[in-house]
């Protein structure tokens, strides 16, 4: 059948901010899906909150609205577009959440809107776990034993008949929230009441443990006339109990005979049929005994999810595209294969590499929160790397992780951190090895399938092998590549420094050859150019591409480093392929778009080591690479790029060392007369309490070359300074520095994003953090235009910035963050690349900063852009940069902010004014406005005086306020009626006991310094458990009452992003 | 020494040597990610040696249970790597027992876009210390084995008759005539016959007449269905009379019987993964592939239909007549390896044909 021809308009949920377990990856698919619905000639109408993606872009769809994924909203812009249909299987679990909740409050029938691709009934069936099971008896299929638990005293009884370990799920949650594995009666008791709470339904599946069973997924599509395929079958390295996004895992799968795999793929088809999916993508998550083959089914979901992106990546099948298609009504067989352009969509690919994905995590980002990994996803980001082998593939993807540039560098080993899950194992497996473990061994330890173990253990032999004969010859040489060795560790395994080997390399013409990903394992022939690199192959199929630019992308998503990226790159690609420059993106993440095939005209799905893509550049030969949209990693490889011979377009090495290197950075400051904060580095503790006048307190201390302001802290004293330098101390040597910088107390913070060409430079605006100096600008919410500061301030802001930008030499883009106090400009840091806040500036001030960024790398002169077109002090609306936190994630983790960044994503509220644009950004951080009940405060000294009107207007809106001894004292000094509140350590029952009962609305919890944070943090951790708002500045509290007041106007007002001239 | 993958066409590739001995065989390439045992003990690979594109192979051990007959035909099996540890190198013992050279560390993909893009030809795998002596011992490995008797499905052929009883007493009673058949072939007719009456390939029409059978089944085979002998007079002698259902092989001689040609295609069909559009049972799946030549769609008589179409390169994938009441499947619906889809194609020729 072909296109439905009445559907004419449709309208596309997003899933909102990058939290953990819904990623960029539905960024991808819904971009995917737009454009494949646009080139329907459809009338694309986009929703979602999350400005850092692609897919909101203006151009993706017909129109796009930035606005909260909730009913009201929603509702609000099916009145205004009268779509005839919404596509809710591309926002994952949040968009199949709100379509389930159109439904049940009746919007969608109100205004006769469609659900395309999933209907209310088949979304319940896979989320409602009884309903699902009850599915699962009606085909046939086994699963593991397991009871739906309402109630605590249920649960116990549960527990009783199933016995332990329990593995604890709660209905309708995201990557597993709230679940895990309870292996004693105390945990288990604990552990429900959390997973009841987490369940929007207070609904948890208790279920006997698989533990140690071999763990598959199927990627799989059908279409309405029940045309069924496989896209990718992906093995779990890691057995069941660590969740599938945190587990290291491999496609196709490697240890299943033919007759396994074909039984689990008929009982796929036959779930999704009886399930009621008619058309789309879905997975189907399966466990096999390792030892009988007994196969349970684990759980199905009925739409495109992260690991059918990853599926996507892996294949050359683009599923989110064919979704999108399949629910306009196409049928699978007249949907041409992109890849190969002359065979249908519905065959199955057949690979001839082998595909290894590995989660990349943060715990040491959360102190306190134990690395152990169960069934509740932790991971932030993933890597994807291909080989022909499943020792290349991995070994490249250990390289993808950008930890190491030996990929697999000698550790300790611990039996403790074998025999638990956590991130670190899989380094640990291969210690294990070079300590003389057997398989067996690990294999017990572990119940990783001794296949995998083999091959790790090979690898392992290999480097034994090396370091009893560390002279390499050409054949040991080409081995060792061949098994997927980086110069760097063969480094170290041989006698041969790195410059050695690669000129042994270069001389023995040992390189990799480039191998097409075509969908059909060399079957029929593909123009669609999608590489990957292996030393396995004798021959490249010759590469000719005139003036290529290579842009490199940001890697795996991590905190500090993600989706914003991403959108720079790939907005950069367009804007090259709009000047004339065909593009070769360079990267290693299967979420994003930037991976997506037809993104720029060749794709290199590689490690971004020095050396993998050096190995691009000796390929391509290209015209020049880009460094400044990927974030820290391509800059940290420009230097050996250029040295290679590769142009570097853009600013220059130079510029981006003087922007880069504090002691350079400072001078030119002072030069120009800049104020910049005071700041020393110090190698050790002796010599920071030798300085500590110097800089005076309050001030930041951090280590030298940081990402996202790791073991960034504020110290108040001496004592704390002590304490720092206890802690850290294996981070800061001589050679290695610790930062000592002058705190700005009670500044305010703003980005800056700039541009600068040839002739000419543009501010593309100017964002002002609602939280003072002392939160990393990535925690921070910010506006654009500026709330506080004076125009006049901001113009000095401009000036200084464009002087700078002048002074650096930067060509292309400039990130400046800057304090203001007592309007005094101070220039706290320099990035001379496109920066996090670039696709919030861009989305909030109408200004195509990317775009521009391109055009000055390329030498576009002034008189050749309308830069009058663009001027961030013009636009009309109010924009919130809204931020979301994981903390719930991390068990024992603080939700103070501070120097360190800890969120993974980031929303816009856009409103006419600003109180609107903050409601909405706050609403959109999944923050619920109460509009009744008590408001905890428990403040610091400087904020009690200032917080004394918030406490007022709280009264006013009808809340009663509570507080610690020392606030309420003052308050009700004041003249505040206030409620007084025991702490944790003044026996019971306390405030946190009070928060606990549900009994309080939000919290104010501001404090500093570390025994305070310390003594705090239960008030801070109760909030988390039970999702209640907890402001941890005071100026942040403020916004949040500022929108809660706005909420009482009842007023929902959308509009869609105006569309952008470039 | 090394081992050497040499075409007749003069192509050198050198790999890895895993044991089993010198063999010659026309060289095939097979896109099933699963089933390197069953593609072994297919006698549809008779004469052939095997690229595997998927490059890990021997990774679950074998299993006498999922043989497809009862030896191993094919004369090679090459891949990228072999599983080979203490715990288990059975794939690779298994070959070398039978004396099947089977050679890893190859550039496989490079092979497979060879043979993909200039045709299947025939190819030795021999160990040598040169490539000079590697061509010249391939040389006369396949000078020697080419010019065979040419009636490939002869040579697979049961040469006794043998009664296999059913699971289904109320069923019917069905002449095989087992050009290679795969066991599962009959595995699932056993499940809803009374009795199946297996002969070998040049079993006459008046041999077949003698056990009166409710319908014929022709099975898959090796090689070019046009030289294989007699075959075609005895499903003549039935066509019109009794049911008759060919796969592969069957299908292609069933095809010559009616009175239309053959081709061999540039690199054949093998694999799991081709979609087929199947207007019988009215629905698109994807199916198990294995075969060499096709069926010229033109030459078809006007009163067989062309109901199954392999999307890929819209061959033809199945007839049927209902007139003539015969139906031919170019693929597996039997499967083993691959998907199950047109398993159903038995209950139809059951069901539907033979009641």
């Amino acid at each position: 059948m072909p296109k439905k021809k009445d559907l004419k308009k449709v309208l596309i949920l997003g899933s909102g901010p990058i939290v953990i377990g819904q990623a960029c990856e539905f960024d991808y698919s819904g971009t995917q899906a737009c454009k494949a619905l646009m080139k329907e000639n459809l009338e694309v109408i986009l929703v979602n909150s999350n400005p850092a993606t692609i897919m909101t872009d203006p151009e993706i769809a017909t129109r796009v609205y930035v606005e909260p994924l909730k009913a009201d909203f929603i509702e609000k812009i099916i009145e205004i577009e009268k779509p005839q249909a919404v596509i809710p299987t591309l926002g994952g679990q949040t968009a199949l959440n709100l379509a389930l909740e159109l439904h049940s409050k009746g919007i969608l029938q109100k205004h006769n809107v469609e659900l395309l691709g999933a209907t209310p009934e088949v979304i319940r069936s896979a989320e409602d776990r009884e309903l699902f099971r009850s599915i699962l008896d009606e085909v046939g299929a086994k699963y593991p034993k397991s009871h739906l638990v309402r109630t605590f005293e249920h649960a116990k009884n549960v527990a009783e008949e199933l016995g332990y370990p329990l593995i604890l799920r709660p209905n309708y949650t995201l990557g597993g929230g709230g679940g895990g594995i309870a292996y004693s009666p105390e945990e288990y008791q604990r552990m429900i009441v959390q997973a009841l709470h987490e369940s929007p339904t207070t609904e948890v599946l208790v279920e006997e443990s698989i533990l140690g069973w071999k763990e598959y997924e199927l990627e799989v599509m059908r279409d309405a006339r029940g045309t069924f395929v496989v896209v990718c079958t992906i093995e779990n390295l890691d057995p069941c109990g660590v969740h599938t996004g945190d587990s290291i895992t491999i496609a196709p799968q490697q240890t299943l005979s033919d007759r396994q795999y074909q039984e689990m793929r008929d009982e796929a088809c036959k779930i999704i049929n009886r399930v009621g999916l008619q058309t789309g993508g879905a997975n189907v998550q399966f466990a096999v005994h390792p030892v009988t083959g007994e196969r349970v089914v684990i759980e199905m979901n009925p739409r495109v999810s992260r690991s059918s992106a990853l599926a996507s990546k892996a294949t050359g099948f683009p599923i989110a595209k064919i979704a999108a298609l399949l629910a306009i009504g196409y049928h699978l067989d007249e949907i041409q294969n992109d890849i190969t352009k002359t065979t249908p969509s519905c065959y199955e690919p057949a690979l001839d590499y082998v595909v290894t994905k590995i989660p990349r995590f943060a715990f040491e980002k959360f102190a306190g929160s134990k690395d152990l990994l169960s069934t509740q996803m932790k991971s932030v980001g993933e890597v994807m790397a291909l080989g022909r082998t499943f020792q290349e593939s991995l070994m490249k993807a250990l390289l993808s992780l950008e930890f190491s540039a030996e990929g697999i560098p000698d550790v300790e080993y611990s039996t403790e951190l074998v025999s638990y899950p956590n991130s670190k194992r899989i380094f640990q497996l291969f210690q294990g090895f070079r300590d003389g473990k057997t398989v067996a061994e690990l294999s017990e330890l572990t119940q990783i399938h001794p296949w995998f173990l083999e091959q790790i253990q090979g690898l392992v032999d290999f480097e034994k092998s090396l370091r009893r004969t560390p002279q390499l010859d050409k054949a040991k040489l080409l081995e060792a590549k061949r098994k997927g060795f980086s110069d760097a560790r063969l480094s170290r395994l041989t006698s041969h420094n790195e410059k050695e080997i690669f000129s042994m390399r270069e001389k023995h013409k040992i390189f990799p050859h480039y191998l097409q990903v075509d969908t059909c394992a060399g079957e029929f022939e593909s123009a669609t150019p999608y590489f990957y690199s292996s030393y396995w192959p004798e021959k490249s199929k010759p590469l000719q591409i005139e003036k290529a630019v290579v842009v490199i992308g940001s890697g795996p998503n991590r905190i500090g480093q993600g989706i914003e990226f991403d959108y720079s790159c790939v907005r950069g690609v367009k804007a090259y392929q709009r000047h004339g420059f065909p593009v070769a993106m360079v990267n290693s993440n299967p979420e994003t778009v930037s991976t997506d095939y037809d993104t720029s005209n060749v794709l290199f799905f590689e490690p971004l080591t020095s050396e993998s893509v050096i190995e691009v550049m000796r390929y391509l030969k290209p015209h020049g690479f880009v460094a400044q949209l990927g974030g820290q990693t391509p800059i940290n490889m420009a230097h050996q790029l250029v040295a290679f011979g590769t142009p570097l377009l853009g600013s220059s090495l130079e510029c981006i060392d003087l922007a880069e290197d504090r002691g350079l950075f400072s001078q030119i400051c002072r030069e120009l007369d800049l104020k910049i904060p005071n700041s020393l580095m110090v190698g050790s503790y002796q010599e920071a309490l030798q300085s500590e006048a110097t800089v005076g307190y309050p001030m930041i201390c951090r280590p030298s070359y940081v990402l996202g302001g790791r073991r960034m802290e504020v110290v108040e004293n001496r004592d704390e300074l002590k304490s720092y330098f206890d802690r850290h101390k294996e981070f800061i040597t001589s050679e290695r520095p610790c930062m000592m910088d002058q705190f700005l107390a009670g500044a305010l913070e703003v980005d800056v994003d700039l541009v600068r060409g040839v002739d000419w430079n543009i501010v593309g605006g100017i964002v002002e953090h609602i939280e003072a100096a002392g939160v990393h600008s990535g925690d921070s919410m910010g506006v654009l235009p500026p709330q506080r500061l004076k125009d006049e301030t901001c113009e000095k802001i401009e000036t200084l910035s464009k002087k700078l930008a002048d002074r650096l030499g930067v060509i292309g883009h400039l990130n400046l963050q800057l304090a203001i106090k007592n309007d005094v400009v101070y220039v706290l840091e320099a990035n001379p690349r496109s920066s996090r806040s670039v696709p919030f500036v861009v989305k909030a001030a109408n200004v195509p900063l990317i775009d521009l960024g391109v055009a000055a790398s390329l030498g576009v002169k002034a008189k050749d852009l309308h830069l009058e077109n663009y001027n961030w002090r013009k636009v009309q609306t109010v924009a919130v940069k809204g931020v979301v936190f994981p903390f719930k994630k991390f068990q024992e983790s603080d939700s103070i902010l501070g120097p360190e960044m800890k969120s993974t994503g980031e929303t816009m509220g856009r409103g006419r004014d600003y109180p609107e644009a903050l409601m909405k950004a706050f609403l959109t951080s999944q923050m619920t406005f109460p509009q009744k009940g008590e408001v905890f405060f428990s403040l610091r000294e400087k904020d009690k005086e200032p917080s004394l009107a918030l406490a007022k207007e709280l009264i006013l809106l009808g809340f009663q306020i509570s507080a610690t001894r020392g606030t309420a004292d003052f308050f009700n000094k004041s003249g505040i009626e206030c409620l007084m509140l025991k702490k944790v350590h003044e026996g019971r029952p306390n405030c946190v006991d009070r928060i606990r009962s549900g009994d309080v609305s939000f919290v104010v919890n501001t404090t500093s310094g570390r025994e305070s944070i310390e003594a705090s943090f239960d008030i801070r951790r109760a909030c988390t458990d039970y999702s209640i708002a907890c402001l941890t500045e005071s100026d942040a509290a403020e916004a949040f009452i500022v929108a809660l007041k706005k909420t009482r106007d009842r007023q929902v007002f959308v509009s869609p992003l105006p569309s952008m001239k470039i | 020494m090394s081992a050497y993958l040499v075409l007749e066409t003069g192509e050198v590739y050198s790999g890895h040597w895993n044991g089993g001995s010198e063999r010659a065989g026309e060289v095939v390439f097979n896109t099933s990610h699963s089933g390197y045992e069953e593609i072994a003990t297919d006698p549809s690979y008779y004469s052939q040696i095997v690229v595997m594109t998927n490059p890990m192979q021997g990774n679950y051990s074998v299993d006498n249970s999922v043989w497809e007959s009862k030896r191993i035909w094919i004369e090679g099996f090459v891949c990228l790597q072999i599983q080979k540890s203490p715990r288990d190198q059975d794939w690779i013992r298994r070959l070398s027992e039978n004396g099947i050279p089977l050679m890893s560390e190859i550039d496989t993909r490079n092979l497979v876009l060879r043979l993909r893009s200039g045709g299947t030809p025939w190819g030795a795998i021999v160990q040598a210390e040169t490539e000079a002596e590697a061509f010249a011992k391939a040389k006369t490995l396949i000078e020697k084995n080419k010019h065979k008797n040419k009636d490939w499905v002869w040579d697979v052929s049961r040469k006794e008759k043998e009664i296999r009883p059913g699971q289904m007493a109320m069923g019917p009673r069905l002449a095989v005539l087992d050009f290679g058949s795969k066991e599962n072939i009959l595995r699932e007719l056993e499940k809803y016959c009374r009795e199946l009456h297996i002969f070998p390939s040049r079993a006459s029409a008046a041999e077949i007449e003698k056990i009166n059978p409710d319908g014929l089944m022709l099975t898959n085979g090796p090689g070019d269905p046009a030289d294989v002998e007699v075959a075609q007079d005895t499903i003549r002698h039935f066509v019109g009379k009794k049911p008759v259902f060919g796969i592969c092989m069957g299908h292609q001689v069933l095809a010559l019987a009616l009175g239309a040609k053959t081709y061999k295609l540039k690199f054949g069909h093998r694999g799991s993964n081709h979609p087929i559009r199947d207007e019988l049972l009215n629905k698109i799946y994807v199916s198990s592939q294995n075969h060499g030549y096709s069926v010229d769609v033109k030459t078809l008589p006007s009163d067989v239909k062309v109901t199954h179409t392999n999307l890929n390169d819209n061959t033809v994938a199945g007839f049927y007549s209902e007139k003539l009441k015969c139906l031919g499947i170019q693929y597996h619906p039997e499967a083993c390896p691959g998907p199950h889809e047109a398993q159903q194609l038995f209950r139809f020729f059951i069901d539907k044909m033979l009641n």
